[in-house]
Parts: C-alpha cells; structure tokens; sequence
C-alpha cells in the first residue's frame, strides 16, 4: 500500500467582509444612476432600462454615468463612486459580461 | 459595485448567464458574496440592439429586485475549483506511483493544475526547494490577485515543485510572483478577462547561465535545451492559479484560450546582442539578475531572410504591428489600462524578439534599439477607419475628445500604439533570420532576482 502525502498547494486568500447597502422598499421618486463601463450594448441596455423603469416609476430620476479610468472597460475610481454616491440613491450597472 | 454599496448606495449589474459563477467569486473575493446580479442569457457585446432591448425586458424585475428587496444569503460559487482547508493532504494507492497517480487525478478534479501531470508537493520536495532561497517558508512575497491568496515562499515554492522546478529556478519564479503583484501590471484585469492573456518573461544577467536557462534556439520550447525555461514559464502559471485563484472558467474567463499560457520563458541573448542588455537599458547593473514580465497576447514571427539593410527590415518588422484583431493595435485611441484602486496608468507595449542576424544588421548600419523604436513608430501606422472597427466609438469621445475630428477624416494615418517607447526589444534566438513579436496588454515590469 502506497500512501502519499503532499502540501496544499492553494493559497488562503485575504478575506474581506463588507455589509451591503440597505435596501429602498421601491424606487418611487428615487433618483437612479446608469453606470455604463463602456462594454459594448451596454448604453443601449441602460437607455431600455431606464424606459422601463420610468414606466413603473414615473417620479423616479435617472442619471447616466461612466467610469472615469480605463480603456475597452473604464472603472469608477474613489472620487467618482463619491460624487455619484451623492448624486444617486441607487445605481444599475453595466456590463458583467 | 462594492465601491458603490460600501458608500450606502443599493447596486445590482447585469450579467450574462455565463459569467454567473465568475460575478459570484468576484463577489465573495470583494466582501460582499449577496451582490445582486440581474442575469441576461447572452453578453450585450455583438448582439443587435434590439436583442439587447430583449433581454434587458427578461431581466427587469431582476434588477429592481435587486435594489429594493433584503438580500437573500448568497449560494457559494460552486463551479470549476474546489478549495480545500487542509494543509496536508493524503492519496494512497497500491504503491506510492499509484498514489501519485491517485493525487493527480484529484488535483484534476479539484481543478489545481493546468491539465499536464504535476510533480508531488511532497515535504521532502519543497524542503529541497525552499533550498533554493534565503527567504524563510512563512515569508509573504506579495497577496496575488484576483482571489487574493497569501503568496508565502512555501506555497511558491510547492507549485515549483509541481511544475518540475529545480531548487536553482526558484528565486526565478519568486521574481515573478512579484512582478505579478506590482500595482502596475494590474494583474486582475489581466487574470480575469475574456482575452488570452498569457505572462512572458524574459530573464537577464549572470543567473541565465547558472541555471541553464536557453537564449537561443527553441528558447521558447519545447525540448530539453529549454528545461529550465519551461519549468519556470509553467510555475508562475501554477502560481497564478493556486495562488491567485486564477482558474479556467471561474475566475480566468478566456474565451478560448492559448498555448502561451502553459509556458513563456526565455534569457536575452545578451552574448550576441549588439547592444547593452533590456535590465542595464533599463538601470539596473549588468551584474544583477532580473526578470522582466509582460502580459502579451499572441505570438507571430519576424521572418526575413532577405533585408540587409535596417530601414527595410523595420519596415517588415512594422507590419506585425498592424493586426487590428489584437487588442493593443490603436487601443490608446480610447483610453488606457487603469487600475482606479491605485491611480495607475499603462501604455499598451509590444516586445520584439529580435534574433542575433537581425541584431547584426543594425549594428552594421550603427542602430540602436532607440532607432529601431522610432522608426517603428513612424511606420506602424493604419487609417483611423480601420483602427476603430472593433472600438466603441464613444470611447474616443471620453478618453480623447481633441481626436473626434479624425470622423471626419477617417482616412488618417494613426500609430497603433502611443508612442515609440512603447516598443520593448530583447536580443533571443539561434542563427537565421527569424524573430519573434508579440503584442503586448500594458507595460512590463522588471525586478531583480534574489539569490
């Protein structure tokens, strides 16, 4: 019988707990921001999601937004998630792939 | 996102249904595994608007469910990798190869190695290996990304061993790892994406011939001539994925991916370079070792039997850089890679492999490797039309709003990268015309090699 026995190769990751933001009860009268990360179809998705939504929620308000660094993909630094943290009581973004 | 739900603002993103797995490791490695997504069938990339509009439709609900119901407890990721606790693990078989066969098949499984056989991190193994150092087991040498795993000496060390490293290449490898860890190579963008992002390192200094590493023929592989090459090549791999957690199809969401990957490891040839080695062109003394490593996408020749003078062969070596279909061919028109966590910036480099023929026929006209990049430059050039086929137009507008007007002009000769320093030369290969040109994804970073 053969045994053998070997050091784990796969590395513990630093891990990181964050606490999600709470939750609206619904988006009337909310103002919504559209971040777009400059994938392709992107803009055209959030363009479609905001009629949607303005359709459901006629108070609600909606601003457009992208990444401010980047390149095929543009990403929100600090100071930009800042000022549309201000701006905005809740962001859809695209894309994840 | 998480940028967005640390500041108090509810998130959710649209994902299509075959990044679900990779958007839901992404979430637990940035702390928040209950992320909403709202899941399309298909990327929007390609698709018409119209099917955009459609499946933007199917998934509304999704999103304001997203933003407006308590988050359920999310289901861990469960595709691709399986990690384990354990420090130590245990195979057994009819005799000890059976259990090394038995380990591997395992290993397999679990999705730890890149599908070739893998050498047993054994005790005894890594001890050996840990000979190769100074730097104590426990030492942490960078946190690599995208799953962020501690890369302690021992952990580099096993996948060494895995790969078939011999304690010599070591310090090799752990030059690497910490190349991969500088802010700059913004090593996530490149672990994670849908493009075939493979690291190649080229080595200097007097550590290439003490460990055997090849400069000339089949530098790259495959053979014996190119042993330690290879080994090293495939460790950093390793490194990448058990220590990265940068796994095929869970984290590493290349489309197709490339034979690089496996392995790219070569030593310039500085014996037959004409001109001071890459590491002393770039300040370090020509005594110390150095790894330099570059994200590259693909590989293609530089072929050319005929050109006795430097102009003409510039002007063929140029033409490798004109392939729109590579990512780099005119992407500073809209921006450049940028990690906002750090405020850095990279410029998209090509690296030339030129060969010592190559080399020999700019000595003789009195080029330099600045001569070679600048005419370059002038040469690699392609109408703004063609450079924007496969860009987002609105991306121009963003990162550089004073060019719109070439619309208007679409003809216009564009270098396809930002400037002449964006070419990276090193002298590798045998004898005959041949080189080789890869195209890079952002900058190389070097660093010297601790012995």
């Amino acid at each position: 019988m053969g045994t053998l026995k070997v050091f784990n190769p796969v590395a513990k990751p630093v891990e990181t707990r964050l606490q999600p933001a709470p939750r609206p009860a619904d988006l009337r009268g909310k103002r919504i921001g559209l971040y777009w990360n400059l994938k392709a179809g992107g803009d055209v998705a959030l363009q479609r999601t905001k009629e949607l939504l303005a359709e459901r929620f006629p108070d609600a308000r909606f601003s457009f937004y992208r990444g401010d660094v980047g390149f095929t993909m543009r990403h929100l630094t600090a100071r930009e998630a800042d000022r549309i943290a201000r701006e905005v009581d809740a962001v859809i973004g695209t894309t994840s792939d | 996102m998480t940028l967005l739900e640390r500041r108090g603002i509810p998130t959710v993103s649209y994902t299509a249904a075959g990044f679900v797995q990779d958007a839901r490791r992404s979430a637990v490695t940035f702390g928040l595994p209950e992320l909403p997504i709202a899941v399309v069938p298909t990327p929007f990339t390609n698709q018409p608007p119209e099917r955009i509009r459609a499946m933007v439709e199917g998934a509304i609900g999704q999103v304001v469910a997203g933003l407006t119901r308590p988050l359920p407890m999310a289901e861990p990721p469960r595709e691709g990798v399986v990690l384990l606790e354990e420090e130590w693990l245990t195979f057994t078989g009819e005799d000890q190869l059976a259990a090394a066969r038995e380990m591997n098949e395992r290993f397999l499984s679990y999705g730890w190695g890149d599908g070739l056989p893998l050498v047993p991190p054994t005790e005894q193994a890594i001890e050996e290996m840990l000979r190769g150092t100074r730097r104590g087991p426990d030492d942490v040498v960078a946190v690599l990304e995208p799953g962020f795993g501690l890369a302690t000496v021992k952990k580099i060390a096993a996948n060494a061993v895995m790969a078939g490293c011999r304690p010599e290449h070591l310090p090799v490898v752990l030059a690497a790892v910490q190349c991969l860890a500088e802010p700059k190579i913004y090593l996530r963008n490149k672990a994670m994406s849908t493009g075939p992002h493979a690291p190649l390192l080229w080595v200097n200094g007097p550590i290439r011939r003490r460990i055997g590493l090849n400069s000339g023929v089949c530098a790259l592989g495959p053979g014996a001539c190119s042993f330690a090459n290879t080994v090293i090549g495939r460790a950093v791999r390793l490194c990448m994925m058990n220590i990265g957690h940068t796994y095929p199809g869970v984290s590493d969401m290349d489309t197709i991916g490339s034979p690089l990957k496996y392995s790219a490891c070569v030593a310039e040839n500085e014996e037959a370079s004409p001109w001071p080695p890459y590491h002393v062109e770039h300040g370090f003394d020509r005594e110390t070792s150095t790894l330099t490593l570059l994200f590259v996408y693909g590989i293609c020749e530089l072929h050319d039997f005929q050109s006795t003078e430097p102009e003409r062969l510039t002007e063929v070596f140029a033409t490798a850089a004109l392939n729109v279909a590579q990512v780099p061919t005119g992407l500073w028109l809209i921006g450049r890679r940028a990690d906002p966590r750090y405020g850095t910036e990279e410029k998209e480099h090509h690296c030339l492999f030129i060969c010592p023929e190559h080399a020999e026929v700019f000595r003789r006209a009195g080029w330099e490797k600045g001569h070679i990049r600048r005419a370059l430059h002038r040469r690699a050039r392609l109408p703004f039309r063609l450079l924007m086929l496969n860009k987002e137009p609105q991306a121009l507008a963003t990162a550089h709003p004073e060019l719109t007007w070439l619309w208007e002009s679409p003809e216009t000769l564009v270098p396809v990268l930002e400037d002449a320093e964006c070419y990276d030369i090193v002298v590798v290969g045998g004898a005959a015309g041949r080189g080789a040109f890869f195209w890079g994804a952002g900058e190389p970073v070097t660093k010297a090699i601790e012995e």
